[in-house]
């Protein structure tokens, strides 16, 4: 008995000690704090620490965005923030309904978790099939990850919180419902996924590139000085916005011409990916996924009604 | 039998077994799979066949959508020698994609969607005149229940009323032209609850005299809306006929 406890501690440990985060928040503005994912895929190897969380300590507590990819990141999340602040949370914003922004919310359960309305429910109908999706993905780093859904409905507008003023905007072009939040005290900007740098933007909800485009002028008119995208490094410049604009022009360009031609999905996916971009991680990888999600919109609008109807009914 | 040749017997087994091995491993299977002896015989009737790299399958490495990957068969290598073109997907509850007759006019290339149930080794089988079948494979990841889940077309309300409706277009590649069709169908496979097999099961291609070009069996891993792709030789309008499992025929004609 004694023998076998000590092989079941020798196997588990190891395994256990593993799947520790080590979540470490850096300061981009004064009372701002970011949680920086890597841009790599969802792997077994990171749990899912693939996306950019941040938390902002107002005068009457600490307003979190976004909760992470698993009921694990989101206790690392809290951890975190107590080493930052003794402030409570008092609330959770989330940017959109994908599942590396709102697995944590389990450890939000004790606030106000807040969401636009589209959010809400594309978690509703799209939560439980993403986090099994996830669960395949990530491994044991999933394990008690359940869907929770944003407890308050966010209307676009002013949102004081603690001496902050936080514009909220109900944008669209990544999923049909996303977030972003301009704090006018520090100038940031968080984008959620509306702006990834250095890493292929996704596109599984998205109703169409062009509505991404239009998003993208109204954040980069917005007087941020700092840019916070869902993935990828912070920039206190343009580039993340000159980045999103050509790859989505690209992608835009290339589906329009291989619509025109007759390509089948099969050999759009094999397009050669420019040299520019060849610092964007899995550029790849998101061209195949999105040639699936977008390219049948390409085709049919290339197509006509070829058919002389029912024949022998 | 005495000592001496079961001797020579048991000295000689070893370097048989070696022989048929290395007959085999001349073109080993490309992909991993514990059903290509069953598929072999089920599909193929045990006929002579080779893997074959000529005959590209090419899919994506991983379904985005299960119900709806796509897939594109290339046995142009063999133009002008191809009899039939066989599709399946091997660890599908419904395996068989495509059985495709090219012809004469129309290139052995073909592009579908279809839907995948896991993770499963795909293959097409390009019997040529000589009656050998030249094999392609490729593998293809997926999170799954492509073929289980429910109907997209029939949470449309009136989708009954589109049945049938073809989209389509013809775009000039230099001596061949690319034929693209989008047919509203469910094609649903008997798998989803309650609601029983009703899929496109044959399509042809025709000329303008109504002589056949080529000829297409659809089985129901083919995706709903079936979307598929062709290549013909030569000028002139191209006609389709579609039969479904209940007897509606389609036509629709591409000029």
């Amino acid at each position: 008995m004694r023998w076998t406890l000590l092989l079941l501690l020798c196997l588990g440990l190891p395994a256990w000690a593993d799947l520790d985060y080590r979540l470490t928040p850096r300061q981009i503005a004064q009372g701002t704090w970011l949680l920086e994912g890597s841009t790599d895929n969802f792997a077994k190897g990171n749990g899912g620490n693939v996306v950019n969380t941040a938390f902002i300590v107002t005068d009457c507590g600490v307003v979190v965005i976004d909760s992470g990819p698993s009921k694990r990141y989101g206790e690392a999340l809290r951890q975190a923030i107590a080493a930052i602040t003794d402030k409570p949370v008092v609330e959770l914003l989330l940017t959109h309904h994908h599942p590396d922004h709102v697995l944590g919310n389990q450890a939000f359960a004790d606030v106000p978790i807040g969401a636009l309305a589209g959010t809400g429910e594309l978690l509703r109908q799209q939560g439980d099939a993403m986090a099994e999706n996830m669960y395949r993905l990530v491994g044991d780093w999933m394990r008690g990850t359940e869907v929770v859904l944003p407890t308050r409905v966010l209307e676009p507008g002013v949102h004081e919180v603690g001496g902050h003023r936080l514009r909220l905007l109900a944008l669209g072009g990544h999923t049909g419902a996303d977030l972003a939040i301009f704090d006018e005290q520090t100038g940031v900007l968080f984008a959620g996924d509306l702006v990834f740098h250095e890493r292929a933007l996704t596109t599984p909800n998205s109703p169409g590139l062009e509505v991404w485009l239009k998003d993208l002028d109204t954040l980069q008119a917005l007087p941020w000085k700092v840019v916070v995208p869902g993935h990828g490094p912070v920039a206190s410049d343009a580039r993340p916005f000159a980045q999103m604009r050509d790859y989505l022009g690209w992608l835009d360009g290339l589906m329009l011409e291989g619509a025109a031609r007759g390509d089948d999905m099969v050999e759009m996916i094999r397009s050669p990916i420019p040299e520019r971009f060849a610092g964007i991680s899995l550029s790849r990888y998101e061209l195949i996924r999105s040639v699936s999600h977008l390219y049948p919109r390409y085709e049919r609008q290339r197509l006509q009604r070829v058919d002389g109807g029912r024949v022998g009914l | 039998m005495n000592w001496r040749t079961t001797m020579l017997l048991a000295c000689w087994m070893p370097w048989a077994a070696q022989g048929l091995a290395t007959e085999a491993s001349a073109h080993p299977d490309p992909v991993p799979s514990v059903m290509w002896d069953f598929y072999h015989k089920q599909l193929l009737g045990q006929a002579a066949f080779v893997f074959d790299d000529r005959v590209k399958l090419l899919a994506p490495p991983f379904a985005e959508d299960a119900r709806q990957a796509p897939l594109e068969i290339d046995a142009r290598a063999f133009t002008g020698e191809v009899v039939r073109i066989i599709a399946w997907a091997e660890l599908n509850p419904l395996p068989r994609i495509v059985d495709f007759e090219p012809g004469e006019r129309v290139l052995p290339w073909l592009s579908v969607r279809i839907r995948i149930e896991q993770a499963t080794p795909l293959r097409a089988a390009v019997l040529t005149r000589d009656g050998l079948w030249h094999v392609g494979s490729t593998l293809i990841d997926a999170a799954g229940g492509g073929c289980t889940a429910p109907s997209v077309v029939r949470s449309q309300p009136g989708w009954e009323e589109h049945l049938g409706e073809v989209l389509g277009g013809r775009y000039p590649r230099g001596d061949t032209s690319r034929l693209r069709l989008q047919v509203a169908h469910p094609m649903d496979n008997g798998l989803v609850s309650g609601i029983p097999e009703f899929f496109l099961n044959h399509a042809e291609l025709q000329d303008a005299d109504g002589q056949r070009l080529a000829s297409l069996e659809l089985y129901p891993a083919v995706s709903e809306n079936p979307n598929l792709g062709f290549d013909i030789q030569g000028p002139g309008l191209t006609r389709l006929v579609l039969q479904d499992n209940s007897g509606n025929r389609f036509e629709a004609t591409v000029r």
